[in-house]
């Protein structure tokens, strides 16, 4: 009985490449097992190899259960990371037990990579860097799998992870029940979810997140240095400002931000994300690697340089929190900048932002946060599932 | 009331959904309430359960000496307790047996929280399975039946495993295992070194089940 599962689970990683393309990065090798294996005629393994000896441990020594309090965990649904609108129409169309026959019936076809993906995959190329170089080291990026799913979709999520070599070992499928409980008890640095709602109340209760959409065009990004970019008002830093702009306009908003010049902003929602950012950083500038730093921060920001950008700045440097590139647009569109820098995320509280970005295919995250929720509507529905 | 008794309210539930989906159904939970040291309460015991309304089918006042006997010649498949010796005792005669969460549990649905880390060992052919671990295993093939006679929402049932060392295909390999027993999961967590305390607290499963006494 055990020997037929273990089977079953290791002729997942026969499965070659489909449309998903390989996704394999670079610093990996090839597959130990696939070299040694006999297979008897049904093409089924003969051997029973210890399916835990795979990919990762090809990685010398290096910590792979990290205590969650040491690690930056980040918590992804199983419908940012995979594509699974064909899944998600079944479930709306048919209810929840077709869903769940469905799920089981093409548990052996992966699903493809979804918004999340390229972040993750980048999450790991950093880890690998920093395995390299403080091997006992727990302060690595931790990705933990949260769905609400059912337990049934467990089996095909496993395979689709052994398909794409995510280094992926904790998950919570929580069946239904609301999984921001778990996301306290993982101290999770960063939820990304598909359901604003979910991430709403993981802001509620303190814990950095944002919705993310998949979109059609996606533009290529860094397989070696993950870019993650940041708006500045109601993300890194509150929505005061903001709340001045909306309320008494342009001219206000400039008198105010002049007149606190050296007031520090309060913190917003991905303030701890930064900072979580930045204490990785520090250890590669630790070994002189602050020119090959695998970690690249970005803040991009409607704020102008000469005036209002001051006091964000400021802040910044209040804070302790270094920043690699500001960039101060003074009201300009962000999507060409966006794609002048190719992020593997940009998160940002306003949807028509969120949505510009989209469409010059950055992939964008929307922090539901602050004033702006309640004037911004989302112009095209259609992008949100 | 102890801290059983949200427990026997929702095995309760259970039969009694059970029934309304057919009336004729056999597959029941069956309660055994044993008393040692009780002799002179046994009138009271008793009384107090129908005053609740608990349904409890059997009552034995038995001596603690004659505990695993009395569970034997029961035909106990599930023995719950607080008593870590007690149950311990009665796993090493074979007697599948758990220790009843002290967190309070809500009475609805019954969530049963499965170890997955003794789910699944290689079984090797020299040596015979252990009696506890083939009624762990024919316990959780009855369970997988009656969890299928409901839908996957809504059931008063819910199965939860739970992976502590191991990653996450160790855990895939649990839950192909409990499928081919029969044993479809609702909730399945792959914890990987994290600390099961919080996951615990959240869960607040009724009971927990591994291959002997798990705490």
């Amino acid at each position: 009985m055990v020997k037929m599962s273990l089977h079953l689970v290791q002729v997942m990683q026969k499965v070659s490449p489909s449309a998903n393309g390989d996704s394999r990065a670079s610093w990996e090798e090839d597959e130990e097992e696939d070299e040694e294996e006999d297979e008897d005629h049904l093409g089924l393994p003969t051997t029973t190899k210890p399916v835990t000896g795979r990919r990762a441990r090809k990685v010398e020594g290096g910590v792979f259960f990290p205590k969650p309090e040491n690690a930056v965990t980040v918590a992804v649904s199983s419908r940012v990371l995979f594509r699974t609108e064909l899944e998600q129409k079944v479930f709306e169309q048919k209810g929840v037990e077709e869903y769940l026959r469905y799920q089981i019936e093409h548990e052996n076809e992966p699903f493809a990579p979804g918004p999340a993906f390229p972040f993750v995959k980048a999450l790991e190329t950093v880890n690998a860097r920093l395995r390299e170089l403080y091997p006992q080291s727990e302060e690595l990026f931790d990705i933990v799998l949260v769905t609400y799913n059912h337990a049934h979709v467990g089996i095909r999520l496993i395979n689709t992870i052994n398909h794409h070599n995510l280094f992926i070992e904790r998950f919570c499928m929580t069946g239904g029940s609301s999984p921001i409980g778990y996301l306290k008890a993982w101290h999770t640095n960063l939820y990304l979810s598909a359901d604003a709602d979910k991430v709403r109340e993981a802001l509620a209760e303190g814990i950095a997140a944002a919705t993310m959409f998949m979109t059609e065009k996606l533009t290529e990004v860094s397989e070696s240095q993950l870019r993650v970019a940041f708006d500045g008002d109601a993300v890194l830093f509150s929505d005061e400002s903001e709340r001045i702009f909306k309320a008494h306009g342009l001219d206000k908003f400039f008198q105010h931000e002049r007149d606190n010049e050296d007031t520090l902003l309060d913190h917003g929602p991905l303030k701890g994300f930064l900072e979580a950012l930045g204490k990785l950083q520090k250890k590669f500038y630790a070994k002189g690697q602050r020119l090959d730093c695998p970690i690249r921060t970005y803040l991009v920001t409607a704020r102008s340089a000469a005036s209002s950008g001051i006091r964000a700045l400021k802040t910044l440097r209040a804070w302790g929190l270094e920043i690699d590139e500001a960039l101060f647009l003074a009201g300009a569109p962000k999507g060409p900048m966006l794609e002048k820098i190719r992020p593997h995320i940009y998160f940002d509280d306003q949807m028509f932002h969120v949505e510009g970005a989209a469409e010059m295919g950055t992939v964008a995250a929307h922090v539901p946060y602050g004033v702006a929720q309640k004037h911004n509507q989302p112009q095209n529905p259609g992008v949100r599932k | 009331m102890g801290v059983a008794f949200p427990l026997l309210q929702s095995l309760q539930k259970v039969n009694q959904r059970l029934l309304e989906k057919n009336p004729a159904e056999s597959l029941l939970f069956d309660v055994v309430l044993i008393a040692t040291d009780s002799q002179q309460q046994s009138s009271r015991i008793i009384s107090s359960t129908s005053h609740y309304g608990l349904e409890v089918g059997r009552f034995c006042f038995s001596s603690r000496e004659d505990l695993v006997e009395t569970l034997v010649a029961n035909k106990v498949q599930l023995f719950l307790s607080t008593d870590r010796d007690e149950t311990l005792q009665a796993s090493q005669k074979g007697v599948l047996s758990a220790l009843l969460g002290q967190q309070e549990a809500a009475s609805e649905p019954l969530t049963v929280m499965l170890c997955g880390d003794a789910v699944v060992r290689p079984d090797s052919d020299s040596d015979p399975v252990p009696a506890s671990r083939r009624a762990a295993q024919s316990f959780s093939a009855r369970l997988g039946e009656m969890r299928g006679r409901f839908g996957a929402s809504g059931s008063p049932l819910s199965i939860v495993l739970v992976t502590s060392s191991g990653g996450s295909e160790s855990c895939g390999v649990a839950l192909q295992a409990l499928r081919s027993r029969g044993l479809s999961v609702d909730e399945a967590y792959c914890l990987a070194g994290t600390p099961r305390g919080p996951i615990l607290s959240l869960l607040r499963p009724h009971f927990l089940l591994g291959d002997g006494v798990i705490d």
